[in-house]
């Protein structure tokens, strides 16, 4: 009671007028001055008013005021204020908006700020940002409780006298007025931080007490500063990160609501549900934060990790649409999170038990669909990471015989039981005990979280539909743009776009030779027609008007042969079938790769897979390949001429007739057959006579600047005649081509120094200024000279050893020649020699 | 002696095509470098007493010179026309044809003995067989050698033999070398 007397005494300030209406606007009725007249005596108290009792209360000791003055005061304030808010606000009459009273007593009228126009001019004042801001916060929050609108009025409050201070300063003092800003606006920062990592330490260490300390947290994603938008996107991230149980969460339907639950129960149906509505708000401004541009790369990374960590909660389909449909993003660091995210769903099946593979996939799938196959090759190498189970497919083929087997079963039972009566009690016993295996299997399968074993199949065979059909749209759409297709097409749908004219058909035709075990036979014939007339694309355009976007590259037309050897190849227990086609392809495509262009590491994988991986080869074709490689190793640098020396070594071990090539027997001989002349651009590597030919090639390359090249070509030459012929050589030819590719060129050419020498020889005038030390050149000639004299002594020496060797050993050479063939036949024929 | 008219010119190409394909005008084209003349003559083809003989030209010039009567045979012979006035192709036309086929089956060795006494092609008995065969289609026979041991007509195509079992029949058989000591006369 003291307290409240001694607060009397303090000064209660007026109360705020009501708005201002000018005089002439007043219109007296005349009802209204008839009844002023009418009841004059009670308005007399008018005259009676104590003002200096009201000046003391209102405006305290200092007597030279006086209330009229304090309203004074207070009104130039508030039109200075107004004109500080007039550019800015609209003044809403309060016939259509109530005033809302603060918790300090005053009165707030509501206004609308005028937008846009007066907002662009000014971007850089906060005050205008933070008015938008509250502006937009008014719209969304127009549904909200009657809390939030308080705090938005408190802090309109705080506001208002801000801006009336700033706006005293004179102009020249703006620049300290901005840095007052700043400083103020990193203390609101350092504050905002501070309270995001309190209440995510609060969630973290008590989720269920703290659960709506949730809610504060996503507000503070409204604020206008984009780093504190961010930071709190990820610290809630986060903390939905630990957050989340691992189980689906399941609202309570109406029913259960009704029924009278415990405590521990309500709590947790009240956890559950406030945390749901928290991720469902989360989840959505994450999706819209991610159109806007500067927000783009964070909301990914938030959408990404929820995904990747928790992908059996609520709302993952949302969350797996976000995902894939960025997978094709121009953005680079979007793209390999999207396609990182994907991929290890594929590989963590277990964690969402195979449902999201399939959806990923299909959605895929339906992606390439719409953009008529111009997406990022990324898109479709995460196809990669798949796994499926070996033997899906032949465990339908097993089922399918499985049913003819059992009509066969029962016509034989039938017959059984008319032979032999079945004791009862041992039906009946075998029975309980089906039953019993069947109870405790579907127990299990209750507690297991992994699908059925059917289930999981079915699945897997979607998945793989799905996948199969993307590539089959994929071949379809490549051949449709080189002109396959009988109809004439507009040229407008075969334009580039961003990533070139076929920019997924290398993913796919890798993933087609990984998976083609799972394929079925039946397809396996169109395949092989699709891939054959895309090796042979560019020899069948007649339109002169087609441009050459169209055909396809060297190296995609190598890769369609690549596939299609895979393909065969892992096939290969139904039949060995020779693949003439792509071999006549090979043989032309060694003739059109030129370095620049187009991939060696492709032309070497090829060389290997088609001409060394083969375990028998036709005489006429590989001697054609022998000569047509010696060529090519020939004409370009040192890494694709190590690859075809190698390849071309391979085949003369395993093809002991090629040899012939080896020797001065021009016209072949008896192995030619009827071609008797070497056609070097025929087509078709059979009909080339290569037997013909003789390998002059390796004669020149014996003489190659690099030493590797040259010692190999010297060995090759002296196959026939060296001792060892077992020896296989064991590099591949993409080994020899990635180890002597021009980044890893090591050696010096020794040949400079001579010819620098002879040079100097011939211009022996007036040449100085060079490192080399003068050498006398008579002494140097006359050292080489016997270097050279002894070293072909010595060689010669060797080969007439060898001759005589030779002679000797004919007889056992043959021998050894047959022993020779035995490794390259088949096993079986072992046997019967 | 007298070269071939339209009509025995169109079946005899008809069933050369079957094997050689495209390869035809290989066949009809080959530059032939016997004889004493600068300039490559052309092989053609003649008939003789219900044979047909593939010659070269330089060849043909000089048996002319030989009556009817006494000219056993000359070039190769390809085949004989039966009495129906159907062709057929005879075992001595297969240089002719392995070195231009499209078409090959390569057999193990275990079946090559079966072949050469006449039997048909099993599956079990193929070691490679080459792409994209349509039934109907000529096929010549080879060794794993490469050695040409016949020919035939194909019973199935590529795909069909993967599913086939081990007894089909892929390839029917028409000649092979075995006939050179079996049917020594006829030829």
């Amino acid at each position: 009671m003291g307290k409240s007397r001694r607060k009397e005494k303090k000064v209660i300030p007026p109360p705020q007028l009501p708005p201002d209406v000018g005089e002439e606007e007043i219109e007296f009725s005349d009802e209204d001055v008839e009844f002023v007249k009418e009841n004059k005596e009670y308005a007399r108290f008018v005259s009676r008013i104590d003002t200096t009792a009201i000046n003391r209360q209102c405006v305290g000791e200092a007597k030279t005021k006086t209330v009229e003055d304090k309203y004074e005061e207070e009104r130039s304030k508030k039109k200075v204020a107004e004109e500080e808010k007039e550019s800015n606000e609209i003044q809403v009459d309060p016939v259509d908006v109530l005033p809302v009273k603060t918790l300090d007593g005053k009165l707030h009228y509501r206004t609308v700020t005028k937008r846009s126009k007066l907002a662009e001019a000014e971007p850089d004042e906060a005050e205008e940002d933070v008015l938008d801001d509250e502006n937009v916060l008014n719209k969304s929050q127009r549904r909200a409780k009657a809390k939030k609108s308080k705090k938005e009025a408190k802090k309109q409050g705080k506001e208002v006298p801000k801006e009336i201070i700033e706006e005293e300063e004179t102009p020249q003092a703006a620049v300290l007025a901005e840095v007052k800003e700043e400083l103020s606006a990193e203390e609101t920062f350092e504050n905002k931080k501070n309270r995001l990592a309190e209440l995510g330490m609060q969630l973290l260490s008590d989720p269920e007490a703290h659960i709506r300390s949730l809610k504060e947290m996503l507000d503070i994603s409204k604020e206008e500063n984009a780093k504190i938008v961010k930071l709190c996107l990820l610290s809630v991230l986060a903390v939905f990160k630990d957050i989340i149980p691992g189980y689906r969460i399941r609202l309570p339907t109406e029913k259960e609501l009704e029924m009278k639950v415990s405590k521990e129960v309500k709590k947790t149906r009240f956890y559950e549900s406030t945390l749901l509505k928290a991720y469902k708000s989360y989840l959505q401004k994450l999706v819209a934060f991610e159109r806007q541009p500067v927000y783009s790369q964070v909301a990914n990374r938030c959408i990404c990790t929820l995904l990747d960590a928790k992908p059996h909660f609520n709302y993952r389909d949302n969350l797996l649409s976000a995902v894939v449909g960025n997978i094709s993003s121009p953005d680079e660091v979007i793209r390999r999170l999207c396609c990182s995210t994907v991929r290890s769903l594929f590989l963590n099946e277990g964690k969402h038990g195979g449902e999201l593979t399939v959806q990923a996939v299909r959605l895929i799938a339906d992606q390439v669909k719409s953009h008529n196959c111009q997406l990022h090759p990324n898109s479709i190498e995460v196809f990669m990471s798949i796994r499926f189970d070996e033997d899906i497919g032949k465990r339908d083929r097993e089922e399918a015989n499985k049913k003819k087997f059992k009509k066969n079963d029962k016509r034989n039972n039938q017959e059984e039981q008319n032979q032999v009566q079945e004791n009862e009690r041992k039906k009946s016993k075998r029975e309980m005990m089906s039953k019993i295996r069947d109870e405790v299997n579907a127990d299990y399968k209750g507690v297991t979280y992994e699908p059925d074993a059917m289930e999981r199949r079915k699945m897997q065979t979607v998945t793989l539909s799905a996948v199969f059909e993307t590539y089959f749209r994929i071949l379809r759409k490549t051949m449709y743009s080189i002109g396959e297709s009988s109809t004439e097409e507009d040229d407008t749908t075969l334009n580039p776009g961003a990533f070139g004219p076929h920019p997924l058909l290398a993913p796919c035709l890798d993933g087609l030779a990984k998976f083609t075990q799972q394929l079925d036979l039946d397809y396996l014939g169109d395949l092989m027609n699709y891939l054959k007339k895309l090796a042979s694309s560019s020899s069948l355009s007649t339109n002169l008007k087609k441009k050459k976007t169209k055909l396809l590259t060297v190296s995609e037309r190598l890769r369609c042969c690549l596939v299609a050897f895979k393909v065969m190849r892992s096939n290969l227990n139904a039949l060995n079938v020779d693949l003439q086609d792509f071999f006549v392809q090979l043989y032309n495509l060694i003739l059109e790769y030129r370095p620049g262009r187009d991939s060696g590491e492709v032309l070497a994988e090829s060389l290997k897979i088609m001409l060394c991986d083969d375990r028998h080869q036709d005489m006429q074709k590989a001697a054609a390949f022998v000569k047509r490689l010696a060529t090519f190793a020939l004409c370009f640098g040192c890494a694709e001429s190590m690859s075809a020396l190698v390849t071309l070594k391979n085949l003369l071990q395993r093809n002991v007739k090629c040899r012939n090539l080896l020797e001065n027997d021009v016209g072949g001989g008896s192995v030619s057959g009827s071609i008797a002349k070497y056609q070097p651009y025929a087509t078709d590597p059979n009909l080339s006579g290569a037997f013909a030919s003789v390998l002059w090639e390796l004669n020149l390359l014996t003489k190659h600047y690099h030493p590797a090249i040259s010692t190999l070509a010297g060995t090759i030459a002296n196959m026939n005649t060296s001792q060892n012929q077992t020896f296989l050589s064991a590099v591949t030819p993409q080994q020899a081509f990635a180890d002597y590719s021009l980044a890893n060129e090591t050696f010096e050419p020794k040949s400079e120094s001579r010819k620098l020498n002879t040079k100097r020889k011939r211009d022996s005038g007036g040449e100085e200024g060079k490192d080399v030390p003068e050498l006398d050149m008579g002494e140097l000639k006359k050292k080489l000279k016997e270097n050279f004299t002894i070293l072909r002594g010595i060689k010669e020496d060797e080969r007439v050893r060898m001759e005589l060797q030779f002679e000797k050993k004919k007889p056992t050479k043959k021998q050894s020649n047959l022993a020779k063939k035995k490794p390259t036949k088949s096993p079986k024929s072992k046997k019967k020699i | 002696m007298r070269p071939l008219d339209e009509n025995e010119t169109t079946v005899v190409f008809e069933k050369i095509f079957k094997f050689v394909g495209n390869n035809l005008k290989n066949i009809v084209e080959n530059p032939s470098h016997e004889g004493p003349e600068q300039d490559p003559g052309r092989y053609c083809f003649r008939l003789h007493k219900n044979r047909v003989y593939y010659v070269s030209e330089s060849l043909v010039k000089r048996a002319t010179n030989i009556s009817r009567k006494s000219l056993v045979s000359l070039g190769t012979c390809i085949g004989k026309y039966t009495h129906a006035g159907g062709f057929h192709l005879t075992i001595m036309s297969l240089s002719v044809l392995a070195a231009n086929a499209k078409h090959k089956v390569w057999l193990k060795p275990t079946s090559e003995m079966s072949f050469l006494y006449g039997n048909h092609v099993l599956k079990g008995g193929l070691g490679r067989i080459t792409d994209s065969i349509v039934p109907g289609d000529g096929v010549v026979v080879f060794s794993m050698s490469d050695v040409p041991l016949g020919f035939g007509v194909a019973a199935k195509s590529t795909q069909d033999c993967r599913k086939l079992d081990p007894n089909g029949i892929v390839v029917l058989h028409q000649a092979d070398i075995g006939e050179y000591l079996r049917d020594e006369d006829e030829l």
